[in-house]
């Protein structure tokens, strides 16, 4: 893989945003420039307050910067309205969060294809059915959050966020509820993601074994970017967090 | 606990609001119609202080007979009298007053007021004696038989014109006077809405009474005397005077101002505390209704707290404590919502009292009336029903387990046990065996205990129900509305302890009504039956003015003698005690009756009615052991005493159970009014030229409405269309509260719901269509309860109908128009109720929905 063949999925350029006014201001961050590429698996990384999750937040269309520009598959997002932006979640973005993820009225099933569903789209079924497979929930279908696991309920987000063939997809903490093998089952499928059916995904951690299984790692501090590591190993990203904590 | 309880109530500005709301309503209506009713009864009480202000003594006669539903018929006194008290020594002045049936024609040819509803049309004495408060505010007093004068309000309405004819009718028919004045009434214009026509004492009295009667006299004392005193003094020497003369038979007795003032003060009290009860029947209707509301949002507060609670006896707090928490925060919202709804209801009686001046009843101004009674009943009781509706969810709060405080989640527990489904069943079906007892033959008094173990069983089993019910509701929704409308089924259906309290509102009100509107279309149908039955004729002249006034008896004359008409014959009501028990008597001619009106007499002739017989229906024949050849005594108004031979008996009683002849009341001083003209016209006539020529003699009298057999029978139905009117009353404020109900539940539940509608915002759900699973949510809930109110009030509706068979009630009509009226209305009170839960959804932050542990 080579930089040079690497196309932009979403990017930030000269990205604040800033809580309160004057003397009260507080970055959470500042003069944030990225790119983000298809195909690869990106973490985000840094202390609490470090500005990841705001970030994440950002690009994703869930929040909005104060200054900069964030955009997604060519689009300016500080240009849409709300309706705009919902469909573009819907239909370019996929979601993983860390808990909560899944609608308990719904069966595994419906929440793996409630994007699909809300957009009035059949989406590809051919695809889902891959999707589901890949993900080993196909006798858990009609069952609902409730009655799974939390491995499986990850396992259900992760389904939706591939299902509707998202441009991009972002996971907050995916595995921060999860204990170490169920997190590493998780991690496995979204890396398989990458690896077989060429998805994006960008992740914000604060695990550096989470972290390893990115291609690539930004590291925030106090609302910008402070370092990048390509081909991360879990050691590395430890030795290189301590050097933060200096 | 205290100040824990308090910083809770406090912390939660909102919750509390929402909480009151449901008590709020509730005592709003309470304190509303006492004041209402406070206010109305005081202004009468001001209105008679003042109508009898100079008045001392009252001069009437002693012989009264009472009849049904509180109507009475005194006996009137001659005239005469009024010179001889005038020459009773202490007496300053008399004067002559009658109180009869008037009705005055506008200058367009229409009466003014109403036939027989709304305030009565007066006609009566105009005197410039000290003692009546009528004067004269332009032209003159009327002198002699051609004039008149007429209260302000009617001389407006009217358009009339001072020293130009008007049209009045009285007893002796239609006439025209000149208008030489207009009156006021000390300083009001129309007492209480009514319509006055005065004329000098003779021409009243011939007029609307009986030449050379009045109705009684005023008295005014020079100050000499005390009232008692110079009423005593009146009554001796008129004794007297009557004791000479030894033909007359009049009876009479005095009472003093503050008597007369003071019995007619409790009459207009007696037939307004009616109106009170039935106000008050609604308001408690409203607050027990409103109690499931009050239950609702203590439960789902209570269940939203469960981790805090938990907290609290994780760190020591005892169960008891907790509970106590909870009923002070019910206590403090009872108070506030009790004082918030107080002061509501005292404006909301403020908006009863415009809405009567509306409707042109004029009454005179005292102001509001807000008694300690009032404010004191409506803060306990407020306050009670608000602590007792959070008893049960307050216990359930104190027995949370510490460890739920570790638990993730804090969503009421969705089980519904089988202890409930046991015990719904149970009950329900003991109501059901009570019922079907008495359908069986066991006594109806029953009736009533079996339908509330029914209604109770119903709500027991609300929960066990609502799963199954909503989602089968709910299916239309998730089949037009895709993944918005199936949300919102499985919304309806997720907490059905929740979705059943918030329908049991509509339900109570949707089964009341539906029950009554059973019952009404079933009276209709057989009013339809009996009266295709019953009357022979084609047309009718009917009023709405019975007991007061009526058709004039020359009207039946007049059409009868028409080239068009065949048959026509006047029935009319007279009031008499029939041995020794006032009662209404129907009276007939016999020999013209027959042909247009079906008694369905048994083996007699109408000929055998004479003015020395009498016919008993053969229901009342049979319960006071009446046969044919018995006697019974009738004393009539005017005091004399008549025996009757039982002459005949007939099946049909909707006039009422005792025919006499017209020729019993003739030539007497009984007022003899028709509630009816029944007309058959020849049949060579067209329909259109009998009516006009009908029509022509109907307006001659200016008075009743010319009505075919079709109009007159729906006429008769509508009768009944009036106490719908009043159900619908009932079901106007069901629904308010409904309405109410469902916007709490909806919003603490959008409340409850916050983070799985920011992760639906997130994953690409739009507000719209965030608004529309909300409103499906709130039509299933809606549609449930009117679904179960209507199979509730269907059954109820035929088990009440079953009852009064004896009654006549043959045949169980279903009220299929109404239940669709009722379906298409909870469908809109559903989506009325979303709007404001579907906007606060909508503005759920994603950010913060999502952050929140």
């Amino acid at each position: 893989m080579t930089t040079s063949t690497l196309t932009v999925a979403a990017s930030t350029k000269n990205a604040f945003k800033i809580y309160g006014h004057g003397d009260e201001a507080v970055y959470a961050l500042r003069d944030v420039s990225v790119d983000f590429y298809e195909g690869q698996f990106t973490a985000i990384m840094g202390p609490s307050g470090s500005g990841k999750s705001t970030l994440m937040h950002c690009i994703a269309g869930l929040d909005e910067l104060t200054k900069g520009s964030a955009v997604i598959d060519g689009v300016d997002l500080s240009t849409m309205k709300d309706k705009a932006l919902t469909e573009l979640r819907r239909e370019k973005i996929g979601f993983i969060f860390q808990s909560f993820n899944l609608v308990p009225t719904l069966t595994a099933d419906e929440n793996i294809r409630l994007p699909l569903m809300l957009g009035n789209n059949k989406g590809n079924e051919e695809w889902i059915q891959n999707v589901i497979n890949t993900v080993h929930l196909r006798d858990r279908l009609t069952h609902r959050p409730s009655e799974l696991s939390g491995g499986q309920q990850q396992r259900v987000a992760v389904a939706r966020a591939l299902a509707s063939q998202p441009r991009i997809i972002f996971a907050d903490e995916p595995t921060g509820n999860l204990d170490s093998t169920t997190g590493a089952e998780i991690l496995t499928f979204m890396r398989k993601a990458v690896d077989d059916l060429n998805q994006t995904i960008v992740m914000v951690t604060h695990d550096p074994v989470a972290a390893a299984y990115a291609d690539r790692i930004i590291f925030l501090a106090d609302g910008h970017i402070v370092d990048e590591m390509t081909e991360p190993t879990a050691e590395r990203v430890l030795d290189r967090m301590k050097s933060f904590g200096n | 606990m205290f100040r824990i309880a308090l910083k809770g109530i406090l912390g939660r500005k909102a919750r509390l609001v929402l909480t009151s709301l449901a008590v709020i309503i509730g005592t709003a209506f309470l304190a509303g119609t006492s004041v209402f009713s406070a206010t109305l009864n005081a202004t009468f009480n001001n209105l008679f202080t003042d109508v009898f202000k100079n008045v001392d003594a009252y001069v009437r006669s002693s012989q009264v007979i009472e009849g049904e539903f509180g109507v009475q018929e005194r006996q009137r006194i001659p005239a005469a009298l009024v010179e001889d008290v005038l020459a009773v020594p202490g007496v300053k002045a008399a004067a002559g007053d009658i109180q009869a049936f008037a009705r005055i024609v506008g200058a367009d040819g229409k009466p003014l007021g109403t036939d027989g509803q709304g305030p009565p049309t007066f006609g009566g004495v105009f005197t410039e004696s000290f003692v009546s408060l009528w004067k004269v505010v332009d032209g003159r007093a009327p002198k002699g038989p051609n004039e008149a004068v007429v209260d302000e309000a009617s001389f407006q309405k009217g358009k009339l014109t001072i020293g130009k004819p008007v049209k009045i009718i009285g007893q002796a028919g239609s006439r025209e006077f000149t208008l030489v004045g207009v009156t006021s009434y000390g300083d009001v214009r129309s007492p209480g809405g009514a319509t006055f026509a005065l004329f000098d004492l003779p021409t009243a009295s011939e007029f609307l009474a009986k030449p050379g009667f009045v109705d009684d006299i005023l008295v005014a004392g020079d100050g000499s005397l005390s009232d008692a005193a110079l009423s005593q003094r009146i009554t001796d020497a008129l004794t007297k005077k009557i004791a000479a003369d030894s033909s007359a038979t009049a009876k009479i007795e005095t009472l003093t101002g503050a008597e007369i003032t003071k019995e007619t003060q409790d009459q207009i009290g007696s037939a307004l505390s009616f109106f009170g009860i039935l106000l008050s029947v609604f308001s408690f209707i409203a607050l027990g209704v409103g109690s499931f509301v009050i239950y609702n949002v203590f439960s789902i507060s209570a269940a939203q707290r469960e981790r805090e609670n938990a907290l609290l006896r994780a760190i020591g707090a005892s169960k008891k404590q907790v509970t106590r928490a909870m009923l002070i925060e019910s206590l403090v919202v009872g108070i506030f919502g009790s004082a918030v709804g107080l002061v509501g209801g005292i404006g909301l009686s403020k908006g009863l009292s415009a809405l009567l001046r509306a409707l042109s009843i004029d009454i005179p101004s005292s102001g509001l009336v807000v008694k300690t009674n009032t404010i004191v009943e409506t803060l306990v009781v407020g306050t009670l029903v608000t602590i007792s509706s959070a008893w049960l969810p307050a216990r359930r709060a104190g027995k949370v387990p510490p460890l739920a405080a570790m638990r993730s989640t804090a969503v009421e527990v969705i089980a519904t046990g089988r202890k409930r489904t046991i015990i719904g069943f149970s009950v329900m079906g003991v109501g059901a065996a009570v019922v079907a007892a008495v359908v069986a033959g066991a006594s109806t008094s029953l009736l009533g205990l079996g339908i509330l173990l029914v209604f109770i069983g119903t709500i027991v089993l609300g929960p066990v129900i609502v799963r199954p019910v909503s989602l089968f509701l709910g299916r239309p929704a998730a089949r037009f509305r895709g993944i918005t409308g199936s949300m919102a089924r499985q919304n309806s259906a997720r907490n059905p302890k929740r979705t059943a309290r918030t329908a049991s509102p509509v339900l109570i009100g949707v089964a009341l009504v539906t029950a009554v509107t059973a019952l009404a279309a079933s009276i209709k149908g057989q009013i339809n039956d009996v009266f295709t039955q019953q009357l022979k004729g084609n047309y009718v002249v009917s009023t709405n003015n019975r007991g007061f006034g009526g058709l004039s008896p020359s009207l039946a004359t007049d059409i009868a003698a028409l080239p068009e008409v065949e048959a026509a014959s006047g029935i009319g009501q007279i009031i008499g005690k029939v041995d020794g028990k006032g009662q209404f008597l129907t009276s007939v001619s016999p020999d013209t009756v027959s042909s247009v009106w079906n008694f369905g007499l048994i083996n007699v002739d109408m000929s055998a009615l004479t003015a020395d017989s009498i016919f008993i229906s053969r229901k009342k024949s049979e319960s006071k052991m009446l046969p044919v050849g018995s006697s019974v005594t009738v004393v009539l108004p005017d005091a004399t005493t008549h025996r009757l031979k039982v002459a005949g008996l007939y099946e049909q009683n909707e006039f009422g159970d005792y025919l006499v002849s017209k020729a019993l009341s003739a030539n007497t001083t009984i007022a003899s009014f028709d509630v009816g003209v029944y007309i058959k016209t020849n049949s060579d006539v067209s329909a259109t030229k009998a009516r006009a020529a009908l029509q022509k003699a109907v307006d001659k009298y200016g008075q009743g409405t010319l009505l075919d057999k079709q109009e007159y029978i729906d006429k008769n139905s509508g009768n009944v269309n009036q106490l719908l009117g009043l159900i619908y009353g009932l079901l106007f404020l069901s629904i308010i509260i409904s309405i109410v109900g469902i916007i709490i539940t909806l919003l603490l539940s959008v409340f409850e719901r916050q983070r799985e509608l920011g992760l639906l915002r997130a994953v690409g759900m739009t507000r719209s269509q965030v608004r529309t699973t909300v409103r499906w949510e709130s039509i299933i809930t809606s549609l449930l309860g009117a679904a179960l109110g209507i199979t509730l009030g269907i059954g109820l509706g035929w088990v009440i109908v079953f009852a009064l068979r004896d009654q006549g009630l043959t045949t169980f009509s279903l009220p299929v128009g109404s239940a669709v009226v009722i379906v298409i209305l909870s469908f809109f009170v559903g989506v009325l109720a979303a709007v404001y839960p579907a906007w606060r959804a909508t503005k759920v932050d994603i950010l913060s929905a999502l952050n929140t542990n």
